[in-house]
């Protein structure tokens, strides 16, 4: 399902605009782009934000003692062509004919290309592997990397219908990955229980 | 070869030994310290003892606020990868595996370390068949390794090349342990052994702690064995072959001397003793009891020939005189019956002298060291012939003398006093080592500990008692943690000449089965009747 188109990119992911306001992807999910017949690229959004399409220009307030939340929409059509949502992706990997490689593709994604939500079956394919998880923490964002990866966690536990065994061998590699510092491995530990996400 | 993975090594030196990385899923509860362990290096296998073991965080904010209310998830994704533990373990010796294992391919001392992460595995029963041997002749089963049902064998033939010591706290079962050995030997022709049973417990039957019956070496060896007897009125309703008599004549300073504690000889006391014995050699003892001490120109005529003091004298010949009351000592007895036992020995029997109610150490004592020492002299004379003549027949026959209470014969003060003392120093000059049986190893003369070749030892919990069991073995200090951790009945550490490596094991049950494992098949042995008939008479 095509979910946004890039406006902006580079090796290490890209700049999308969903096609909805206020829809972009969930938060740590995987997205695809399909490059060619050959080959997509994988990424995890990393960030979303809403704002107006002139930049510099700051928002006002619309509501009112009547009108506020859905209906100001109602009430100012022209919002929905002023406001845009963007999200950003971490370019994690890429599928080459039938193979899944994980790690920076090779040249950034296509401008004006359109985005993919990834579907389950998708995501547990590329999921099998877990190296990708470096990515996300070398990566650079406004999102702190440990909240990144409790979303990401959680997006593809529940991609994967609840698999557990998944979720304690993700824990496992980033308790490895994070040896160094327990408050922050900590920090992914507790958001991704499974309790939590009953 | 089906053996479960504990970890990799991943630091270690050749002196102290190699830190291994447990593997996440090994808990260090599953391990023993003092366990038998193999490390897998590229062209050797390395046969290792555990030395010690040792917890680790990876991020030390983890001690200061460890996850005690944590869920299970978060513990077990911490587990074995943010905490871990290493194992100490101490290589004793290798096996080149770079051109194949086979048969023949001999287990060498270590002589290198493996490189990092190679891989630590549980012995199997590949590796201990490989290290101690499969039972056969002189390889004798002591017990099994406490994880596995697989026979590990001591080999007796090494054994009975030194002197030996069985250690342990009250309770641990030494007299057991030295039972398997000393049947183990019997049966193997090893040696021929003289057993000084102060207790009555290795001649004939001897009851349990928990009230059942085991057989003694008679009831196994029938009459193989010999049993002389100290006490004529309990041999008398026994099977006994001779009563022994000890005569005055018999009696030398030395023997007096070792028995200045039991006797509360004063130094005075002593001065005195060597005075009579300089004047009148070995009459002495006769003399001194037969002195009238009531007569004072007697007592006055025997002070002058000797320069002794006339208070010293009789307070002397008071405590002489607890030695020479006792029932079984003459004025004059030959030395003949113990010449026949030896000559008895000679011809491969074993000897085993009870003491019946005579069981006080001051019996013992005396009377252990008179024998041995009449044994070794004419050890000595034998081995002298046979390096004159090099006739194999008149090789002797190598002994192994079976001595309590060792610590009372060798500790520092009277070592050098004892026969005892001189034979564990000579190695086996002449064809006589010892196997000594105490509770109290810090008692004995560590000169003397440092030459015991093998140390069979149950349970001690005395740190004094612990170091003395390593005296004179190099590098062995990580095995006390192994002695304290023996559970008191059942499990024996043994170290030294008589096994490639140290090892802990599950005793092996001197019962039933052991009975028909030692006759062998298709002998009969003894009935019941005929053990009862010993015990009790008729």
């Amino acid at each position: 399902m095509r979910i946004g188109e890039i406006i902006e990119t580079s090796s290490t992911g890209f700049v999308a605009e969903s096609y909805q306001l206020h829809q972009p992807p969930a938060l740590g999910s995987l997205v695809k782009v399909k490059v060619d017949d050959e080959r997509e690229v994988y990424a995890v959004v990393s960030y979303g934000e809403t704002g107006g399409i002139e930049p510099g220009r700051r928002a006002v307030r619309w509501s009112t003692d009547e009108v506020f939340d859905e209906a100001i929409y109602e009430e100012h059509p022209e919002l929905r062509r002023t406001l845009r949502t963007e999200f950003t992706a971490l370019s994690v990997g890429s599928l080459e004919g039938r193979e899944t490689r994980q790690g920076l593709p090779s040249e950034p994604p296509p401008m004006h290309y359109s985005v993919y939500a990834c579907t389950p079956a998708e995501v547990v394919r590329f999921t099998e592997e877990l190296y990708y998880l470096r990515l996300l923490l070398a990566g650079e964002g406004p999102v702190p990397r440990e909240q990144l990866l409790v979303t990401h966690l959680r997006e593809v536990y529940r991609a994967r219908g609840n698999d557990g065994e998944w979720l304690s061998k993700a824990a496992r590699e980033i308790a490895r990955l994070l040896k160094r510092d327990y408050d922050r491995l900590m920090t992914v530990l507790l958001g991704i229980e499974p309790h939590s996400m009953d | 070869m089906e053996r479960r993975r504990l970890g990799v090594v991943t630091d270690g030196t050749f002196e102290a030994g190699l830190t291994v990385r447990l593997d996440p899923g090994c808990s260090t509860e599953d391990l023993r310290i003092g366990s038998f362990v193999v490390v897998e290096g590229r062209s050797h296998r390395f046969f290792c003892t555990i030395a010690d073991m040792r917890l680790q965080v990876t991020d030390a904010g983890l001690l200061a606020d460890p996850p005690r209310d944590a869920s299970p998830f978060v513990r077990r994704t911490l587990e074995g990868i943010s905490s871990y533990a290493t194992v100490q373990v101490k290589p004793h010796l290798m096996l080149d595996i770079s051109k194949g294992v086979g048969e023949e391919t001999p287990v060498e001392p270590v002589r290198t370390i493996p490189m990092h992460f190679a891989e630590l595995y549980e012995a199997s029963g590949v590796d201990f068949a490989t290290v101690f041997g499969e039972e056969r002749g002189a390889y004798f089963a002591m017990g099994t390794p406490i994880t596995m049902e697989l026979p590990i064998c001591l080999r007796l033939d090494r054994f009975v090349e030194r002197s030996n010591g069985v250690f342990g706290q009250t309770g641990t079962g030494k007299s057991f342990l030295a039972r398997l050995l000393l049947a183990g030997i019997i049966k193997s022709k090893a040696a021929v052994n003289l057993v000084f049973d102060m207790h009555n417990e290795y001649a004939f039957g001897a009851q349990k702690e928990d009230g059942g019956w085991v057989k003694g070496l008679r009831d196994l060896f029938g009459p193989q064995v010999l049993v002389y007897s100290l006490d004529e009125a309990w041999g008398a309703r026994r099977n006994v072959d001779v009563t022994l008599k000890v005569g005055l004549n018999q009696i030398e300073l030395g023997d007096v001397l070792l028995l200045a504690e039991e006797l509360e000889l004063s130094p005075t006391a002593v001065t005195t003793a060597e005075l009579i014995y300089a004047r009148f050699g070995s009459d002495w003892m006769k003399r001194l009891v037969a002195l009238d001490s009531g007569d004072s120109e007697a007592l006055k005529g025997f002070c002058d020939l000797t320069g002794a003091q006339s208070e010293s004298l009789k307070a002397l010949q008071r405590r002489v005189k607890r030695v020479a009351g006792r029932d079984y000592v003459r004025e004059e007895v030959a030395f003949s019956a113990i010449d026949e036992m030896v000559a008895a020995l000679d011809k491969g029997r074993h000897v085993v002298l009870v003491f019946g109610r005579h069981d006080t150490p001051l019996d013992y004592m005396l009377v252990a060291n008179i024998v041995a020492r009449r044994v070794r002299r004419l050890y000595q004379e034998k081995v002298n012939r046979y390096e004159r003549t090099r006739d194999e027949a008149d090789r002797p026959q190598p002994l192994l003398i079976t001595l309590e209470e060792a610590h009372k014969f060798l500790s520092p003060q009277v070592s050098r006093q004892t026969i005892f003392g001189t034979i564990a120093r000579e190695l086996r000059k002449f064809y006589v080592t010892l196997m000594v049986i105490d509770q109290r190893p810090s008692g004995i003369d560590p000169e003397v500990m440092s030459q015991l070749g093998t140390r069979v030892t149950g349970k001690l919990t005395d740190q004094r008692d612990i170091d003395s069991v390593f005296t004179g073995v190099g590098g062995r200090s990580f095995l006390r943690g192994a002695l304290e951790s023996l559970n008191t009945r059942q499990e024996i550490l043994i170290l030294g000449h008589a096994v490639p490596m140290p090892i802990i094991l599950r005793t092996r049950q001197y019962d039933e089965g052991f009975y028909e494992a030692i006759r062998g098949r298709g002998e009969k042995g003894r009935d019941i009747g005929e053990d009862i008939a010993d015990l009790y008479g008729d």
